[in-house]
């Protein structure tokens, strides 16, 4: 993958850049703000950058700003944004226009490097991955949509695992249940939540997308 | 508590050298001189100067008293037409104009310095302008004064002129008592007593003599009579402003603690926070090296990451503790004496402390002090380029007094002025904001904000060439 990272401690970036490196990809641009981060997306046209979501000069949300500015203008750029504390306001917001190809992760995933590559790559690959803290606190959220509460745990956790991207045989894996009943619950959550019959990964996209909006 | 220490703490054996300043402790210190009016004039330059002050006082009196009333009149007289009321405003803000020159002149005569009231708050538009005008409280004790000025004036100059006008006279007469043709010698008035021997005129003299002597106690004793007025009338002491103080003073905590959280979070955020982060992620690919794919792990390359990842984690620690300890030194919960050890041990300019305080302040009075001394020793260490700094705490009546002076090339600035003397942080906050002299250093301005939040005060003297003194004056309990 050719990446680009915008995030303004050098400790960190520094870090990603070797950790990524490592990993056998090229990073081609590390910057440390969203006016430069444009540039070098312009300039090298990654397949994936890694935003911070605070930068200079503002030091609130101009990682964000940046990324989806990014997103409206390069359609094909997988973004990962990339914070310390997880807002689902901001969820909501970069996924508000289109779900795919755009993850929201906590900086501390990066401990787990394999998994974080791999979102990386799956992300560049066009899909959606949402942090699970992202996805807990919209699930904790009990008091949201009635369509919502109809949901039973189980399916919750498995709408979980789908926010966060995962496949229905990791999500059987995760949840130590058979293939079969995993089917069977992610068919139950599109009719409850009244998505419907389409290509399958649309639908998911949208069932999560309906805790975001709901 | 009492200490004395010089610090840092390695005590020179005797004969070394020491670097050039005052000798080591304990004693009185030379470094700095002792906060105060400016080198003290002469006995005779500052009778002289309060006799002007009187002498001026009448003409100026006579002035403001002929405005007040005029322009008063003017206004009672036009207020049937839509002329008065901007006219008394206009004639109320004049007055708050007059008493500013009043307040000069004692500032430059008799060195009383009255702090100004607020300015008028800036109004839009013709009719807030007229309204703020009436309103102004301070605008209308102003007038009061200039109404009251005149009798005061007349009274305390006819007083004091009369001590050393009938001093001058009469000793003057053994000058030029014969000179006098018979007939039209006469001396004092009231008394019907001839000027025709020496031995009269010698006593003449001598009267002469003691109500000269007597003349510049008398001129300052009759000043109280003006100085009273001029602190009432013409400072900011009514309710309202008091009120307004506090409220500013509160908005000023207020801030001061949101501003310091920030400030908390951020540091957190961009340092311990990233540097944790970063620790992790090289963990994390010491762990990979460990258990690689094909079984083979590559030691040499997880034990280099696992060196990184230690070195960072004790920067880590490094940083953290310094945030710490800016958040709340936990010495200070020991008293005031021992953290102000600390800072004066980790400070590059030596410094001399001694700090006598019997009763042990408030805890937030003690944190403000701590704070106030940290910064000053910043500044001295960043602008004074000094040798030595002293640090003194004392408390005295509940007060509790932190002196801070260094030998160093002073020219601190308060806020566009330079100056010489000294200048009373409480007095004027507007105005007031410390600069070191290269322009640099506005912490002064948020430490006058954070005394001012306590009912402290702060002053600065620091003239061209130093040294450098600053006081800060606290309640000893909130």
């Amino acid at each position: 993958m050719r990446i680009v990272i915008a995030e303004d401690s050098v400790v960190l970036r520094d870090g990603l850049v070797e950790l990524l490196t490592r990993r056998g990809h090229e990073v081609v641009a590390a910057v440390s703000d969203g006016e430069a981060l444009r540039g070098a997306v312009a300039e090298h046209r990654p397949d994936v950058v890694v935003v911070d979501v605070r930068m200079p000069p503002t030091h609130t949300d101009e990682g964000l700003r940046a990324a989806i500015a990014l997103r409206a203008e390069h359609p094909e750029l997988g973004v990962l944004v990339f914070s310390q504390y997880v807002e689902t306001r901001y969820a909501a917001e970069l996924l508000a226009t289109r779900s795919e190809g755009v993850g929201y992760l906590l900086k501390d995933r990066v401990a787990d490097v394999r998994d974080f590559v791999d979102a990386l790559t799956r992300i560049a690959a066009g899909e959606t991955v949402l942090d699970p803290e992202v996805v807990s606190r919209l699930l904790r959220g009990t008091t949201r949509s009635s369509v919502v509460e109809a949901l039973t745990a189980r399916e919750r956790d498995v709408l979980g695992l789908m926010a966060e991207g995962r496949s229905n045989a990791a999500i059987a894996r995760e949840l130590s249940l058979s293939g079969g009943s995993v089917e069977k619950h992610v068919t139950n959550i599109f009719a409850k939540l009244g998505l419907p019959p389409s290509e399958d990964d649309h639908r998911r996209v949208l069932a999560v997308l309906h805790y975001l909006r709901s | 508590m009492s200490a004395a220490l010089t610090a840092p703490s390695a005590p020179s054996p005797p004969g070394s050298a020491r670097p050039p300043g005052p000798p080591g402790p304990p004693g009185p210190p030379s470094g700095g001189t002792p906060v105060g009016p400016r080198p003290r004039a002469s006995r005779r330059l500052r009778a002289a100067a309060e006799f002007l002050y009187l002498l001026v006082g009448v003409p100026l009196g006579a002035l403001g008293f002929g405005y007040a009333v005029l322009t008063l009149l003017l206004s009672v007289i036009t207020g049937i037409t839509s002329l008065g009321m901007p006219l008394l405003s206009a004639s109320v803000r004049g007055a708050r104009r007059l008493g500013g020159l009043h307040r000069g002149l004692a500032r430059g005569l008799l060195g009383l310095t009255v702090s100004p009231p607020r300015p008028l708050p800036r109004g839009h538009g013709f009719l807030s302008w007229t309204a703020a005008g009436i309103r102004d409280a301070a605008g209308w004790r102003a007038m009061a004064y200039l109404v009251l000025k005149l009798p005061v004036a007349v009274v305390t100059f006819a007083a004091a002129g009369a001590f050393w006008g009938y001093g001058l006279f009469f000793t003057s007469h053994l000058g030029w008592w014969w000179l006098v043709p018979d007939g039209q010698r006469m001396a004092v008035p009231n008394f019907d007593w001839e000027i025709d021997t020496w031995g009269r005129a010698l006593v003449l003299a001598a009267v002469g003599l003691v109500l000269l002597l007597a003349a510049p106690w008398v001129t300052r004793g009759v000043l109280v009579l003006d100085r009273v007025p001029l602190r009432g009338l013409l400072g900011p002491t009514t309710l309202s402003e008091r009120v307004r103080d506090l409220e500013e003073a509160r908005s000023h905590a207020v801030e001061d603690a949101a501003a310091k959280l920030r400030r908390i979070e951020r540091d957190l955020h961009d340092g311990t926070q990233a540097r944790l982060v970063a620790l992790a992620m090289k963990l994390g690919m010491a762990k990979e090296s460990l258990d690689a794919e094909d079984g083979r792990a590559d030691l040499d390359q997880a034990r280099l990451l696992v060196d990184h990842a230690h070195r960072g984690l004790k920067e880590t620690l490094a940083e953290l503790r310094d945030l710490v300890r800016g958040i709340h030194p936990a010495v200070l919960d020991s008293g005031l004496e021992p953290a102000l050890a600390t800072l004066a041990g980790d400070c590059a300019v030596p410094v001399r402390l001694r700090v006598s305080v019997p009763d042990r302040p408030s805890a937030a009075i003690e944190t403000i002090a701590y704070f106030c001394v940290a910064e000053l020793l910043t500044n001295v260490v960043k602008h004074s380029r000094a040798r030595l700094a002293t640090v003194d705490v004392e408390q005295r009546g509940g007060v509790l007094r932190v002196r801070v002076a260094d030998d160093g090339v002073g020219g601190a600035v308060v806020g566009s002025v330079v100056v010489g003397g000294a200048v009373v942080g409480g007095a004027d906050p507007h105005t007031v904001g410390v600069t070191g002299g290269d322009g640099t250093g506005s912490g002064l301005a948020g430490l006058t904000d954070r005394v001012r939040t306590v009912d402290g005060r702060i002053e600065v003297d620091s003239p061209p060439g130093g040294p450098t003194v600053v006081t800060v004056e606290l309640p000893s309990h909130t």
